[in-house]
């Protein structure tokens, strides 16, 4: 039952600021765990990258529960980073990968400066290809998107991160801001190799015969379907204002979904929430993109980047 | 076993009572593959704007024919969508999903407790423990009579009538089913003839209470918990139970857990 892209001409490799993909799609951290999870249905190593759960140094417990609820063609989570700490990633995760010959980029949380430092200090001897740094999560309350709405916090948390190593440094941006193009010319100031955004919207849903909140936290991540269109703006905007290449997601559960966020700059996409719905997704993102390429007779995917015509 | 997503093409879909439908579906891999206490994860069709899958407990199986039977109680927009399929449509499963029960080895007397559409992760079991030759006592709780959907398929596994509870009275003792547990549980220790094994699916007060009633007379319990759930693969951690262990998946590290580890 493991799928693997179809076969084709078409040339699908493309280069994320350092990070060589075997094509233009990765996944959304947290919704593809470390990828063994989802390995009965698709063969991670046919991945461009499989972007692995955010770690944190020494492992958080996450948020109570209830952790999600179901919206209008979407989703909100507030899973608040849950994950067992560098050490397990490196000892069991990261091996298993790289058996199966994933290229991994590993998606890096802290609730300090200094944590996010330590833990690619943790990795610098690990099977990484790349590190998306995460200042962008909405559910925890400290680091992550307390740190991603700065433009001053940004530039800090990007230095010292790009000082830790020499790999591809990639920073996933919040869409909880007033203007993501400042934030993304300071993560590129500060040395970023790309930019991928956007993590989850923040938002809120209520149980209106309760009246009580239907997350726990009362607020969480917004994903799915419903979210691509401010994604799109936003890869858009990003695209245009820095020269570093672009990591697009929100949304994203088709091929053409895919082709759309390249038309408006992005180098790569992700696939997120589509995951949780189609636990073949990834490899279906990819055969849809090749048939896309071939229908409009596009030889390298490359020509797809930022091609939009306003 | 490996995980798969099977079309699994619609048999039977019809009303059992109050509410509780069941559904019938030919998924040849997972009726081959399931063992009792795992759940499928159904993507329904005809509703694009709520995209998240269902988990349904794996009511039957029948490895020969490939079907897979499903109870559903209507209890949202996913389960009432669900009614308006009909024959010849198609579901989505993935499946067979999580830990089921583990009765212990050699299990000789097991007491199972089901609360409204619990009855159906637990009717495997009774199955099983029967096929092994255990004598198996069986307590069914419900809201009313016509709730009671399940009772004569574990009359037919048990070859006797269960032990059955309705909240109105209209069926078997009146009231909640705490007390035939209580009673089967005292009853047992008394021919000294204790259970070695408690299985209990309901509502989670219930399953609360059963646990430290089993507890309380020394018999290993397991309890299937219930989360809301995205992925239903252990990617997503949307599902997590507190234990002693710490936060576990309900879907793959459950949704059995032994009762002893769970942090009520």
């Amino acid at each position: 039952m493991q799928r693997s892209p179809k076969e084709t001409s078409v040339k699908l490799a493309v280069n994320l600021g350092g990070l060589a993909m075997k094509n233009p799609v990765t996944t959304a951290s947290g919704t593809f765990g470390a990828g063994r999870e989802y390995h009965d249905f698709v063969d991670v190593a046919a991945l461009g990258a499989v972007t692995t759960k955010g770690v944190s140094l020494n492992g958080w417990e996450g948020n109570a529960s209830p952790r999600i609820a179901e919206t209008a063609s979407g989703m909100l989570n507030s899973i608040g980073l849950q994950n067992p700490g560098v050490a397990h990633l490196k000892e069991a995760e990261l091996p298993w990968l790289a058996e199966q010959g994933a290229t991994a980029m590993v998606n890096v949380s802290g609730h300090s400066f200094d944590e996010y430092v330590a833990v690619i200090e943790a990795l610098e001897e690990a099977p990484v290809a790349a590190y998306e740094v995460n200042i962008s999560c909405p559910n925890v309350d400290a680091g992550g998107m307390t740190m991603g709405c700065h433009g001053p916090s940004v530039e800090k948390v990007v230095s010292m991160c790009r000082a830790a190593t020499k790999r591809p440094l990639i920073v996933k941006l919040t869409p909880n801001v007033t203007d993501v193009a400042e934030i993304a010319r300071a993560a590129e100031a500060a040395g970023a190799d790309a930019i991928s955004l956007i993590n989850t919207l923040l938002g809120m849903a209520i149980d209106a015969r309760t009246r009580t909140p239907k997350l726990a936290r009362v607020v969480g991540g917004f994903s799915g379907p419903a979210v691509k269109p401010v994604a799109l703006r936003m890869v858009w905007q990003v695209a245009q204002a820095v020269k570093v290449p672009v990591l697009g997601m929100g949304g994203i559960s088709t091929g053409e979904d895919a082709v759309e966020f390249m038309l408006a700059g992005a180098t790569a996409v992700a696939v997120g929430t589509a995951n949780f719905v189609n636990p073949t997704a990834t490899v279906d993102v990819i055969d849809g993109v090749i048939d896309y390429c071939e229908e409009q007779g596009v030889a390298d995917v490359n020509e797809l980047i930022g091609a939009l015509t306003c | 076993m490996a995980l798969c997503n099977e079309n699994a093409p619609i048999l039977v879909n019809e009303e059992a009572g109050c509410n509780i439908w069941l559904m019938t579906v030919v998924a040849p891999e997972i009726a081959a593959a399931a063992r009792p206490g795992q759940f499928v994860h159904v993507r329904v069709p005809g509703m694009d704007d709520h995209i998240l899958r269902r988990p349904l407990g794996i009511y039957a199986t029948d490895a020969e024919a490939g079907t897979v039977d499903m109870m559903y109680q209507v209890l949202g927009f996913g389960t009432d969508r669900m009614t308006a399929l009909v024959p010849g449509d198609a579901v989505e499963l993935i499946g067979a999903i999580g830990r089921g029960w583990q009765p212990p080895a050699g299990c000789k007397r097991a007491l199972v407790v089901a609360g409204g559409v619990g009855s159906a992760p637990l009717y495997p079991l009774v199955e099983e423990l029967k096929a092994s030759g255990a004598e198996v006592t069986a307590v069914l709780g419900a809201s009313t009579i016509d709730a009671l959907v399940a009772r004569e398929r574990y009359g037919a596994a048990l070859g006797c009538e269960p032990a059955c509870s309705t909240d109105d009275g209209t069926f078997g003792r009146a009231g909640f089913c705490t007390p035939l547990v209580e009673e089967a549980l005292t009853a047992a220790e008394a021919a000294g003839e204790p259970y070695d094994y408690v299985a209990c699916c309901g509502p989670e007060p219930l399953m609360r209470i059963v646990a430290a009633m089993a507890a309380d007379a020394g018999v290993f319990c397991e309890v299937s918990l219930e989360r809301r759930m995205a992925c239903g693969v252990g990617a997503c951690l949307s599902c997590v139970v507190d234990t002693v262990a710490g936060k576990r998946r309900a879907c793959v590290d459950g949704p059995v857990f032994p009762a002893s580890e769970v942090v009520w």
